[in-house]
Formats: C-alpha cells, sequence, structure tokens
C-alpha cells in the first residue's frame, strides 16, 4: 500500500489525500451558504411562520374560550342570583299569605268567640226572660190551683180579702224557696 | 469506490485525493476544480428538492405526513440548538441544520459510490473556518473590543500563546476529527475491497453500514455539537 501525491491512474489526475485547497474551500463556503439560505428560506422560517400562526392561533382560540367561560360563569350567577331573588319572593308571598291566614284565623275565632259569648248572652237572658215568664205562670196557676184547693179544703167561698193574704203569704214562701 | 477496485486490480491499493475534474486559471493561479464541488452540487441538487418538498404548502393544520416531518425536523433542531447554546442563541439554528444536513448527506454519498466530500480536508476545512469565525464573531459581539483582546490574556498574560494556540486548535480538531473519521471509512472500506478481492460480497456492505450510515450520522451530529459549544463557549462574561 503506498499513497500517491497527483497520483496519475486511469489517466485520471488525483488531488493529494490531505490537500488543502483553496478552490475547494471557496466552493464549499459557498455551496454551504446556498444550502443555507435553501434551508433557511424553504423550510425553517416556512415551518417557524406556520407554528407561529398557529401558536396565535391557539392562543386566541384559549383567549375565546377563557371569555366565554367568564361570560358563562357571569350569567350563571347573574341566574342563580335570579332563581335566589324569585326563591326569597316566593317565600315572602307564601310567609305574605300564611300570616294574614293566621291573622284571618285569629279574627275569625275572635269573632267566633265574640258570637258565641253574644248569642250565649242571649240564650241567657232568653232563659231568663223564659223562665220568669214560667215563674210568672207558674205563679198564676198556683194561685189558681192555691184557690181551688182551698175552696175545697174549706168547702167555703174564702173572701177576696182572705184570698189575697193567703196567695201572699204562699207566695213569700215560694220566692223564699227560689 | 470502484476507482479504488480498479487500482486494487491493478496489484496494489493506493488512496487518492479527490479527483481533479478540471483545472483553471485565475490570476495565473492553477485552481484545481475536484470531484468534491461535483458531489456537493449533488448534494445541494437532492436537499434543495427535499428542503423544497418539505417547506411547501403547510398549514396551520397539519393535514400531510411531509408537514409532521418538516415541523419535527426544525423543532428538534430548534431543541437541539436552545439546549446546548441557550435560548438566545436560537438564531444560530438555521445554519446548525443547513450544516448538519449537508454534512451528514455529504458523507452518505459514499454510499452511492461517490467520494464523500467529506472525506476531504478542504471541505470539512471551510467548515472550521466557519466555525472560527462564528467564534470571533460572537467574542466581538458579547465583549466588545476590550472583552475580545481581554480574553486572550486570560486567566494570565503569559497564557497568551496557548490561549492564540487554543483558538485554532478547537476548529482544527474538530475539522480533522470529521474528516479522519469519513476518510478512515473509505480508507477501510477499500481496504476490505482489495483484502477480500472477487470474493468482496456481504462484508463490504456490513462494514459500509458502520463506516459509511452511522459514522456519517455520528460524525455530523458530533461537528455541529462542537460548532454549537464553540461558538456558546466564546461568549464574553
Amino acid at each position: 500500500m503506498y499513497m500517491t501525491l497527483l497520483a496519475e491512474g486511469s489517466g485520471q489526475t488525483y488531488l493529494s489525500l490531505v490537500d488543502i485547497n483553496l478552490n475547494t474551500i471557496v466552493f464549499t463556503l459557498i455551496n454551504t451558504l446556498i444550502i443555507f439560505l435553501l434551508y433557511r428560506f424553504l423550510v425553517h422560517n416556512k415551518v417557524m411562520a406556520i407554528m407561529e400562526k398557529r401558536r396565535q392561533a391557539i392562543n386566541a382560540e384559549m383567549d375565546a374560550a377563557e371569555t366565554a367561560k367568564t361570560e358563562a360563569e357571569q350569567a350563571k350567577a347573574e341566574y342563580a342570583e335570579r332563581i335566589q331573588k324569585s326563591k326569597d319572593e316566593a317565600d315572602r308571598i307564601v310567609a305574605e299569605a300564611v300570616k294574614k291566614a293566621s291573622d284571618r284565623e285569629a279574627e275569625i275565632i275572635a269573632e267566633a268567640n265574640q258570637n258565641a259569648a253574644r248569642i250565649k248572652q242571649q240564650a241567657q237572658e232568653s232563659i231568663e226572660q223564659e223562665k220568669r215568664r214560667a215563674l210568672n205562670e207558674v205563679k198564676d196557676q198556683i194561685s189558681e190551683v192555691v184557690v181551688l184547693a182551698a175552696a175545697k179544703v174549706c168547702e167555703k167561698e174564702i173572701s177576696q180579702k182572705d184570698n189575697a193574704e193567703l196567695i201572699d203569704s204562699f207566695l213569700v214562701s215560694v220566692g223564699k224557696e227560689d | 469506490m470502484d476507482y479504488m477496485r480498479l487500482m486494487a486490480e491493478e496489484g496494489g491499493y493506493s488512496v487518492n485525493g479527490p479527483m481533479q475534474v478540471f483545472e483553471y486559471d485565475l490570476f495565473g493561479m492553477k485552481l484545481a476544480f475536484s470531484e468534491s464541488i461535483v458531489v456537493e452540487w449533488i448534494v445541494i441538487l437532492i436537499l434543495g428538492i427535499v428542503f423544497f418538498i418539505l417547506g411547501r404548502n403547510l398549514k396551520v393544520r397539519p393535514t400531510s405526513k411531509r408537514q409532521v416531518i418538516a415541523e419535527m425536523m426544525v423543532s428538534t433542531f430548534s431543541g437541539m440548538v436552545s439546549d446546548s447554546m441557550g435560548i438566545r442563541y436560537k438564531k444560530y439554528t438555521p445554519y446548525i441544520s443547513a450544516l448538519f444536513c449537508f454534512s451528514m448527506l455529504s458523507s452518505l454519498m459514499g454510499l452511492f459510490g461517490l467520494r464523500s466530500p467529506t472525506a476531504d480536508v478542504s471541505v470539512v476545512g471551510a467548515w472550521g473556518i466557519i466555525t472560527f469565525i462564528l467564534v470571533q464573531r460572537n467574542k466581538f459581539k458579547t465583549g466588545g473590543v476590550k472583552g475580545f483582546f481581554k480574553g486572550f490574556i486570560e486567566p494570565m498574560p503569559f497564557m497568551l500563546p496557548f490561549n492564540l494556540i487554543g483558538e485554532v486548535a478547537n476548529p482544527l480538531s474538530q475539522t480533522l476529527r470529521h474528516f479522519g473519521n469519513i476518510l478512515t471509512g473509505m480508507v477501510i472500506g477499500g481496504l476490505i475491497y482489495y483484502a477480500l478481492g472477487t470474493f468482496a460480497i456481504g462484508v463490504p456492505a456490513i462494514l459500509s453500514l458502520y463506516f459509511d450510515l452511522f459514522s456519517s450520522l455520528i460524525q455530523a451530529y458530533i461537528f455541529v455539537t462542537l460548532t454549537m459549544s464553540y461558538v456558546a463557549m466564546a461568549e464574553c462574561d
């Protein structure tokens, strides 16, 4: 095995194995620049641009979602408030109704009591009246019975004067018993 | 590697530099136009087509595998640059990505029987020169004139010669590592062909799997990683 410097083989000229060739260096620099520009403008910038666009789109979507969420939460709170309000209103109405009803109840009871008392009083009054009337009737009847009985017992006509005395004394005794 | 086999058949094995396609005169200088540049043009053509296809018709909502691949590639390279250099160096991403693709595909050209441009020290040397320029530029940008010159006498003034050597040694070692690896692969491949003679079936393919495919990927990766770390390390405080 041997190494050649600028070997002449198969009619071709070869550069040496470790050859610092200015032409190759310059052209490699140019070629590297070309590859760099190709990569940068055909792939890198385009992909970066599209990624940035996607990032922005996602950001916008997330912002929108956040806004929507906030709005929904606001609406929810609002509805909850409204529901609470209606509940309070309903409670108030019910309480009012209950209060009214109980007021009315008391009123009715009071009225009824009053009526009852009035009726009772009337009844008592009428009872009294009846009693008195009955008493008077009884007085009359008794006086008649006594007169008849006395007439029968004595078999004689008692004078008007004696009659009256007799009846009075009897009535006094009856009244005492009362 | 056909020309190696031809040489092998002639009874000896020789390793040559790139073939000289033609020569031209530039202000009296004879400049050789080598095979490496021609193969580089082929690489540019392939990469141009691939890049064009990858970057075409991108949508905010990806509908094609092509776009997913393109995005994966760009974000992988961006992640690589951000990881090893830091997020403030993300503007280097296109260069690093392009260099990686260029280096990898150049080395892979060996698979198609072409001489890899990366087996030419001038080609890899050009990338080393770019690294050197980027390093000095970054020093100048971050440290200004004062920081730039102060960097050479740190930590002690007598370190000046070593620092100067170090400035050149970094890109040089990087260049020689890449070039040497690919060249070695080529030389070993040629030797195997020469040794096996007419029985050169199967075995060279397996070796080529390592020396061409694996080595190409690894060396491209190492080269860009070193470039990134040299540039990032050049930052003045």
